[in-house]
């Protein structure tokens, strides 16, 4: 998976590369320079046809939408995964925090009730193999 | 008073319970299914429950990772933790994507170049990418000379900070493997470098520019009258330099 991404962004470097020097060429254009741009032409057709071959290996790749909203706000996208891990980290807290709490509550109620209701909770014991 | 009492108890009493103000005598769907009891009607009827407390409905299902484990650690990804939670990001695009050319900070909208156009109205593709022949690439034939000036306006590349210096000469070694036939264009594209050229030459500039002024002054000192002083006042042109 690493490898087919790597490819895909030094194919899209060399793509955009070319684009580059097209602009340079085009930006002061020089009679002599017809056959280069002819070249890099094709070339942009080549680095096209090659980003197309290399989209079968990035099918099962899944970027969330909100990335491109960052990168079309001009945003930096790492920003995005940033934020996720800090949410995904609090919430984990958050619920952490939450399951103890639960289990702390459950260990006080069985004491509770084992010396409220000795007899009933002996009995939901024998029920409940696990408790 | 004691009947107020017994009301309140009464109506509070049903709320009390785990499953709220209902009558358990009341017929109902048990969604649960563990709520079984059989009514007995005759001479005496009474309700017998047949099915286990209701309490002891069953616990749902163990799963294998729950949020009491720390998930960070557990996929692996305490190193991208680490890695983002430490440092202070940038803002902007272009720190994420240095070698990328031309500006990228701007709002993709103002130039209809969003990531969201794509999804939204995606191109017409399926079609075969082929070279271009000869007679197309006729079309792309180009008068000689410069692009008029709003458009070499709007294709001009930012002047990039000391930062991305250095970035932006990898980004060149990256794409560095230009055929030697293309040198103009490696020339043309060597911007950084005729930059810091310029650069330097503008300081040598304006090393000999001082000098001049240096030396006409001192022709000055010597024929004014002021010379033998040395007052040492700044002269005007001395004070705006």
């Amino acid at each position: 998976m690493a490898s087919s991404l790597e490819n895909l962004e030094a194919q899209l470097e060399m793509f955009i590369e070319n684009v580059r020097q097209i602009h340079i060429i085009v930006s002061d254009f020089q009679p002599q320079s017809q056959n280069v741009l002819n070249q890099k032409l094709q070339a942009m057709v080549h680095g096209l046809q090659e980003v197309d071959k290399l989209k079968a290996q990035v099918q099962d790749v899944h970027v969330p939408l909100e990335v491109f909203d960052y990168i079309d706000q001009g945003r930096n996208p790492q920003l995005y995964t940033k934020d996720c891990i800090e949410k995904a980290l609090a919430k984990n807290e958050q619920v952490k925090g939450k399951i103890d709490a639960y289990r702390k509550f459950k260990a006080n109620m069985l004491l509770e009730l084992s010396r409220s209701f000795p007899t009933e909770l002996s009995k939901y014991r024998a029920l409940r193999s696990d408790e | 008073m004691m009947g107020d009492q017994f009301r309140k108890v009464e109506q509070y009493s049903p709320k009390s319970s785990p499953r709220g103000a209902r009558s358990p005598v009341v017929s109902r769907q048990d969604s649960s299914g563990t709520l079984k009891t059989t009514i007995l009607l005759g001479k005496n009827p009474s309700i017998v429950p047949s099915g286990p407390f209701y309490l002891l409905k069953e616990p749902p299902g163990e799963s294998e990772i729950t949020g009491a484990t720390n998930l960070m650690a557990y996929y692996g990804l305490e190193h991208s933790y680490s890695k983002f939670s430490g440092k202070k990001l940038k803002e902007q695009l272009s720190s994420f994507l240095p070698t990328l050319p031309g500006v990228i900070d701007a709002p993709g909208q103002s130039d209809n170049s969003s990531l969201r156009s794509v999804i939204e109205k995606p191109p017409v593709g399926g079609k075969d990418l082929l070279p271009l022949t000869s007679s197309q690439l006729e079309g792309f034939r180009l008068h000689p000379g410069p692009l008029p000036e709003q458009y070499r306006y709007t294709n001009a590349t930012p002047i990039k900070k000391h930062k991305n210096k250095h970035k932006k000469h990898k980004h060149k070694e990256a794409g560095g493997g230009l055929p030697s036939t293309e040198a103009a264009i490696a020339e043309a594209g060597g911007d950084t470098h005729e930059k810091k050229h310029k650069k330097q030459k503008r300081h040598e500039d304006d090393k000999e520019r001082k000098k001049r002024k240096k030396e006409k002054k001192r022709k000055k000192q010597k024929h004014s009258p002021e010379h033998s002083t040395g007052a040492g006042g700044l002269t005007p042109s001395q004070h705006s330099s």
